[in-house]
């Protein structure tokens, strides 16, 4: 039995490879991902043009031309559309970050568009008689102070499935750097968050359940 | 980002690096052609069974060895009981003959039957095999031609969960499995740390110069292992034998056994620390054992993370629950979007990513694993039952063994 000498490694080339391998597919896997963010960010900057269009169309329907407003107004996919939007924009400012100008400039003017349709739905309780309740949502996306947000937005789902083309949820969130938030804030005092704004009328902070909030809706 | 991301980040980063290290490993080892005895020039061998309390497998224990396509001139069983309080000796009696030899000693744990079966060997190879274990006709053989290269002390083989029927040994059956393109990968740097106690082949002359098994050592194989690479030596696996062992079925046995595992692992790494970074043991001692250590720490570390947060979300989700009075036909709105945004989340979070990558690894390890043992059961079953509790099983069972060796607990063979 021969005694052994000291080995040396049996390759340092492999050692290069397998971390330049290995680095190589860890930035792949975040290549990968950013992809599809961006592609979905496309997917949904051109959901969100098509909506703005519908909306404005159907008001300067209205307003300009003296249309009627009263049929065929498909509010439940609005507002499926309009949710939609809403998470997807929050989850691609999760995904490039917060000072993104992209994202940003996409959720100021999703902020617009909810305004617009907010003005839209006011119309037409007023001229169509309907009987539609608005939300209004401020929410903070803030880490520390995201969570209450969260759940009081999963309490506005709930409220949203219970209640389909009945009630429109309109989610703003407190900390976009816009005039738009800035103007809205003030003219219902909102001064933290989440805080929901039922029919204009009837405020709440941090909502705890869907009771709470279905008592001022009736 | 959070800290945990950072840790989830680094573990999955270390995850790749070590992964494409052990692939070329084995892809550039297969180049390496080991030098092999021929059928003619095989060794004299001698086979120690010890055994304690076996009397439910110790036959078809030595049945089979009995039944191993070897030249039987050149095999040599020696069977010891360990002190049993059943009929394990008196089963083994029955197999007396010049083929097998059957001795009786005052119990003292494994370690010391080993060692007393090592001063009945009179050949120069010796291998340890439990007493619940089952060996393939071929696979002795197979082993034994890795000896011819003087510089090998030991031959590891395929180990394999025998007939896996309950959910835990379905569990233990892919580990085991995906265990087998690890194995040979560490061998081919030879990296090789761990060898299973179950079967196992020795150059005897390892044991004359060195000493006999650890008597006390829980883990007297793994001691083994570790003290054939601290003197520089060889071990060489051969991923063509294989050889089952009967894995615990409850949780409470399998806990057991484990814990023996994870203390040994500490306690015998801890001996032998001088391993550790250093140069003088190549790729064992600067890249395989850290990076082993290093991968315990990050899954115990991410997954005790992963199980706690869980609980704590499903406590949310009821308090929710709770919120919403209980209302599930409305917790979802099911629509398109719905679908589509779950995808996103998911397609776009790195971890499911790598995730991914690491299935497709694993799928690759079975891959290399079925085509070594041939004969594979329920994997179609068996692997998503892995996927699902394997990890937190793992962490547990790491938990557990820290805390006993934090508080220096006495851990028993059984």
């Amino acid at each position: 039995m021969e005694e052994q000498e000291s080995r040396n490694v049996k390759s340092k080339a492999r050692y290069i490879f397998a971390f330049i391998i290995g680095t190589a597919l860890f930035a792949l896997g975040f290549m990968i991902v950013y992809s599809i963010s961006y592609f979905e960010y496309q997917r949904v900057s051109n959901l969100q043009d098509n909506l703005a269009y519908i909306i404005f169309e159907d008001k300067i329907g209205y307003s300009f031309f003296n249309e009627g407003i009263c049929a065929n107004v498909s509010l439940k996919k609005i507002s499926d559309d309009l949710g939609f939007q809403g998470v997807i924009i929050n989850d691609l400012e999760n995904k490039f970050g917060k000072n993104d100008e992209r994202v940003l400039d996409r959720k100021k003017f999703y902020s617009l568009v909810l305004l617009e349709h907010f003005e839209f739905v006011k119309l037409l309780n007023e001229k169509c008689n309907s009987n539609i309740s608005t939300i209004l949502f401020f929410y903070s996306n803030i880490p520390d102070e995201s969570t209450k947000s969260e759940d009081v937005g999963r309490l506005l789902d709930v409220i949203g499935s219970k209640n389909p083309g009945k009630i429109m949820i309109y989610s703003f969130d407190v900390n976009l750097n816009s005039e738009l938030i800035k103007k809205i804030k003030e003219k219902y005092n909102i001064t933290d968050s989440p805080i929901i704004v039922i029919n204009e009328k009837n405020k709440i902070t941090n909502p705890q359940s869907t009771m709470e909030i279905e008592k001022l809706l009736k | 980002m959070e800290f945990i991301q950072w840790v989830i980040y680094a573990s999955i980063y270390t995850g790749l690096i070590a992964t494409t290290f052990f692939v070329m490993s084995f892809l550039f080892g297969k180049k390496d052609k080991p030098l092999l005895f021929t059928d003619k020039e095989l060794p004299k061998v001698s086979v120690l069974i010890p055994a304690f309390n076996e009397e439910s497998s110790i036959a078809k224990t030595i049945e089979s060895i009995i039944a191993v396509d070897y030249p039987k001139n050149k095999l040599d069983i020696i069977v010891i009981d360990d002190g049993s309080k059943d009929k394990t000796l008196e089963i083994a009696k029955k197999y007396e003959s010049k083929l097998v030899r059957v001795f009786h000693k005052e119990n003292a744990g494994k370690g010391a039957a080993l060692n007393f079966g090592l001063t009945k060997v009179k050949s120069k190879f010796v291998v340890s095999m439990d007493a619940d274990t089952y060996v393939a006709p071929e696979s002795l053989k197979k082993m034994m031609y890795y000896f011819k290269d003087e510089q090998v002390m030991c031959v590891s083989p395929a180990m394999v969960i025998s007939k896996p029927t309950s959910f835990l040994q379905r569990i233990q059956y892919v580990e085991y499995l995906t265990g087998l393109f690890l194995r040979k990968a560490f061998a081919s740097v030879n990296a090789i740390h761990i060898t299973p106690g179950a079967f196992s082949a020795y150059r005897k002359s390892f044991f004359d110069k060195h000493g006999g098994y650890e008597v006390g050592n829980i883990t007297e194989d793994l001691e083994v292992a570790l003290r054939i690479q601290y003197n520089g030596y060889i071990i060489q696996n051969c991923p063509e034998a294989p050889v089952y062992t009967i894995a615990p079925t409850k949780f409470v046995q399998l806990l057991k056994q484990r814990r023996r595992w994870y203390v040994g692992l500490m306690k015998n790494t801890w001996k032998y620390k001088g391993i550790m970074f250093n140069p003088k043991y190549g790729d064992l001692g600067m890249f395989v054992l850290p990076v082993a250590w290093i991968s315990i720490f990050f899954s115990v570390f991410v997954t005790t993370y992963l199980f706690f947060k869980t609980i704590f979300n499903v406590r949310k989700d009821i308090l929710f629950l709770q919120s919403i009075n209980f209302d599930f036909p409305n917790i979802w709105n099911l629509n398109f979007y719905f679908i589509e945004r779950t995808f996103f989340l998911l397609v776009t979070n790195p971890v499911v990513i790598f995730l991914l990558i690491f299935i497709l690894v694993l799928a690759a390890y079975l891959i290399y694993a079925s085509d070594k043992v041939k004969k594979v059961s329920d994997i179609a079953w068996n692997i998503p039952l892995f996927f699902a509790f394997f990890a937190i099983l793992f962490s547990f069972w790491w938990i557990i063994s820290i805390i006993y060796v934090i508080f220096n607990r006495e851990v028993k063979w059984r």
